[in-house]
Order: structure tokens, then sequence, then C-alpha cells
């Protein structure tokens, strides 16, 4: 039996939810319109320093970054993972300050580059 | 008491070919355990209690072939059984339901990673039989992305498991009606008792004064790399080499 | 008070039963019925069918609660009901899972291996 399925090549897996590429990737979409009418919302209520287009921006650059996973159970997973961090901010089990972790990078230093930073910097 | 009862019911409702079996069983193994055991911390498996696991194991290898792959077993006294990651809710059913197991409790869910392996995760459940006073273990295996069975269905007291092992391992459990983190923080990243997860995670969390908020940083992590090292530091002692194997299989007999 | 022998259980949410002959009775013929859709040689049912009829027999042959209790030796008869109401059930959804067939697969190669470290050998 087990030879059998080397013999034919591919591995036999057990689909998440979606059974093919058009399936997850419906649900890509659907989970991307379920963020997006929610934004308005997120901002009101977490109180974001921005306004709705910059997070849309935000948005729409998180979901582009993931554009080279198109392995059908990897997407679902990372369906799975987002619709479960979009269910804690509707029912504001997060607070302001995990949701701004999505949106504003800016306390974050960037790295020191040429010689003379990084030697101020004290980092090698 | 409970034993006696115990011995007495197993024996008793067991056919009698498998009974005749058992007999045979547990006088050969006490042939082969004439070494008595004298250092007094050493804990003493208990001979009654194996045979009775051991014959318990040949019984459910019997009814459920469709799903158990092996029988074990470990620490002398303690009955594994290792089965098909298919066969969660059927062998949980059937050890929680059937007349001679009545495995009612669910104690644990547990899992393990073993980054070398094929499919690097183990979920483990114990089980215990309050019935018989007994417990028993049923092993089986997954990898990142291949979902498991929920047992909810079954045992109540196995969705904060579930949910625990989802959060600590990111094994995803399939047709369980409240899968969301349980220990971490909203909005951590990754799953902490994976082997390859950094000690110090990914990401720093820190007040931050002007900004009047807590933010999230990305932590420089120090050491790219690991590789995992899987032999035990005391590998280069035979005494430990050549130590008596872990677990010992039992093989049912063929008809 | 002839039928009622006792007044509690003693366990909690566990009523006394009333008429237990004839509810054993009728899941016990129901679990027989169930068993006998099932193929003949599969060993959940030929060891199922034992324990079955093994319990139906005493039950039939003795009218008086506890010397039933003490033959069948797996607690009240209340508990025994239980157990075979789990074991109707059971029964059920084995129809569907049909666990006598072969096994689904082998385990990948050093899947159960302990230690890791040792495996490769």
């Amino acid at each position: 039996m087990a030879s059998a399925a080397i013999r034919r090549g591919a591995r036999e897996v057990k689909p998440i939810l979606s059974l093919d590429l058009d399936e997850s990737r419906k649900r890509v979409l659907n989970l991307y319109k379920a963020w997006f009418r929610q934004l308005p919302y997120i901002v009101k209520q977490y109180d974001i320093p921005m306004n709705i287009e910059q997070c849309r921006s935000v948005l729409r650059q998180q979901f582009t970054n993931m554009i080279a996973y198109q392995d059908v159970r990897l997407m679902d997973m990372m369906v799975i993972k987002s619709q479960m961090e979009l269910k804690e901010i509707v029912n504001m089990w997060k607070q302001k300050g995990h949701v701004m972790a999505y949106f504003a990078k800016d306390t974050v230093e960037p790295k020191p580059k040429d010689f003379l930073s990084k030697f101020l910097s004290g980092k090698d | 008491m409970l034993r006696q009862f115990l011995s007495r019911t197993f024996s008793r409702s067991l056919p009698c070919s498998i009974s005749q079996f058992s007999n045979r069983a547990i006088s050969s193994e006490a042939v082969a355990e004439t070494t008595i055991e004298t250092r007094p911390t050493v804990r003493k498996p208990d001979e009654v209690a194996r045979g009775q696991l051991t014959d318990f194991g040949k019984y459910v290898a019997e009814c459920l072939p469709k799903y158990i792959q092996t029988i074990q077993i470990t620490a002398g006294d303690e009955l594994e059984l290792l089965i098909v990651p298919e066969g969660v809710v059927p062998v949980l059913q059937f050890l929680k339901d059937h007349h001679n197991a009545q495995f009612a409790n669910l104690v644990d869910i547990g899992g393990m990673d073993v980054p070398s392996r094929h499919n690097r995760f183990e979920i483990i459940y114990n089980i215990l039989s309050l019935r018989y006073n007994s417990r028993i273990r049923v092993k089986t295996y997954t990898d990142e992305l291949t979902p498991i069975e929920s047992c909810n269905e079954v045992f109540k007291a196995a969705n904060w498991y579930e949910r625990e092992i989802w959060d600590m391992y990111g094994v995803f459990f399939s047709n369980h009606p409240d899968l969301r983190r349980i220990l971490t923080d909203y909005g951590f990243e990754g799953h902490p008792f994976r082997k390859d997860f950094p000690l110090s995670g990914y990401v720093e969390v820190r007040y931050d004064d002007e900004k009047k908020r807590v933010v999230v940083e990305p932590l420089e992590l120090a050491q790219e790399f690991r590789k995992f090292e899987l032999s035990a530091p005391w590998e280069q002692f035979p005494n430990f080499r050549n130590a008596n194997p872990a677990a010992e299989e039992v093989v049912p007999e063929k008809k | 008070m002839a039928g009622v022998s006792k007044i509690t259980t003693g366990l909690t949410g566990l009523a006394v039963a009333a008429k237990p002959h004839h509810t054993l009775g009728v899941l016990y013929s129901k679990i027989l019925r169930t068993l006998q859709k099932m193929p003949q040689d599969a060993a959940y049912r030929r060891h199922t069918e034992i324990i079955i009829n093994e319990r139906a027999q005493i039950l039939k042959s003795n009218s008086d609660i506890e010397v039933v209790e003490n033959q069948i030796g797996c607690g009240q008869i209340e508990e025994v009901i239980v157990q075979a109401e789990n074991e109707l059930i059971l029964a059920r959804k084995m129809l569907n899972w049909k666990p006598w067939e072969p096994l689904l697969r082998e385990a990948p190669p050093n899947q159960w291996a302990w230690p890791p470290a040792q495996a490769k050998n």
C-alpha cells in the first residue's frame, strides 16, 4: 500500500477546509471583505489615530504580502488564524495596543546600515 | 477489592480463547521477570496490571483493526495504543462506551513535537476508567497542516485541551465548537511549544511613554539558525545507550 | 412498595429505575439487532454479543434486582442501564465506521521510534 503511494508520486493530504485553489481563494476574498467592512468600526471603537483610507492601504498591504503562498492548505490555515484575530477584534477582546500592532510600526527604529550609525548604536 | 473486581470482570467477559491466552501470557511474563527490583527509588511495575493491560490491548486491537497500528507497554505497566489520525473519534468512542472498557474520563490531551519526523506532532490522549480502575494512553500523529478530528463530541472535557494544543502547537482540530487561543495573548504570533519557536519569542512588548500605549516590536534574534540535536547528553555512556527500550510492543496473535 | 426496593442510587443525576427489567430488555434487544447488521466475523460483534447475551441471560433468570446486580458485577442496575445505552449508541456509530476493515495505513517509518536520536541507526 505504501509503495503504491510512492509510485504515484503525489502525496495524499487531508484538506483543512477547501478542496481546491478556487475554494480557498474565495475564502481569502471573503476574509478580505470582512476585514474591509469592519475597518470603520475598528477605527472608531479602538480610537485608531489614522483615517480609514490609510487603514485600508495597510490591510491591502497585509494581504498582498502573502500572495506568494498559493498552497490550498496553507491559505486555509492563514484564513483560519486571521478569522480568529478578526473575531477577537470584533468582540473587543483585544486592546488598543494589540490592534495598533497591525497599523503602526513607527516605534521600531530602523536597523543601522552604514558603519558610523552602526558604531553609534553600539551594534556590530 | 477493585483489582479483584477488575480481573474478575475482564476474564469473565472475554471469550475463552483469549482468557486462556491471558493466563499463559501472565505466567510467562512472571517467569521472565524473575529478577526482583530491590533498589528503593525505582518504581516497581505492577505485574498484574501489566498482564491485564496487555490482554486489553490485544482485545482492542482485535475489535478495531482498522485504526490501531501498534500496541505497546511503556514504563513496565502502562498501555499505549498507537492509532491512525482518522481513528481518533472511533477509538475514543469505543474506549468510552464499550462494556469492557468504560474509559469515561478524559484526563488530559498532550502534544509532542519531534521536528525530525515525517509527521512532526504527536497528540496523546490520557484516559481513565473509574469502573476498572485503569488508565491508558491513546497516541496519534499529525503535521502542521493536517487537521485532527476533534473528540469534543465524545469527551466534553476535550474542549479546552484541544484549544491548548491548537494554541501551543498549531494543530488544527476540525469540528471543534470553539477553537481559539487560550493561553497566549491576543496578537501573539507563533506557537510556543514548537521546537523551532525561539526561547525569546518573535516580538517584544513594552509600554511606550511617548505614544502612551503598549507597543509591539520585532525582536532581533541573536540565533538565526538552530540545529535540532535530539540525542541526550549522556548518549556516550553504554549504560544509557543499551538500557531497556522505552516501549515493548505487544504483538496480537494471528488467526 | 414491592417494586421500589430503594429510594436513591446515591449517585448524582442518576435516578432509581422504575422498571429495570423492561428497560434493559428493550436496550439489549436493540443492541443485538444493531449487531446483526455487522459482518459475522467482526470481533466487535462477537465480543459484544457474548457480553449482551450473558447479561440478558442473568436478567431473564432472576427477578430480584439485587441478585442481578451481584451476578453482573458492574455496579447498580441503573449504571448497567447507562452502560447498555452507551453500548447501543456505540454500536450504531460502529455501523458507519466499520472498524473491522483492515488497517487504513501503516505509520511512516520511525514515526513511533523513541528516543528519536536512536531511530536513525
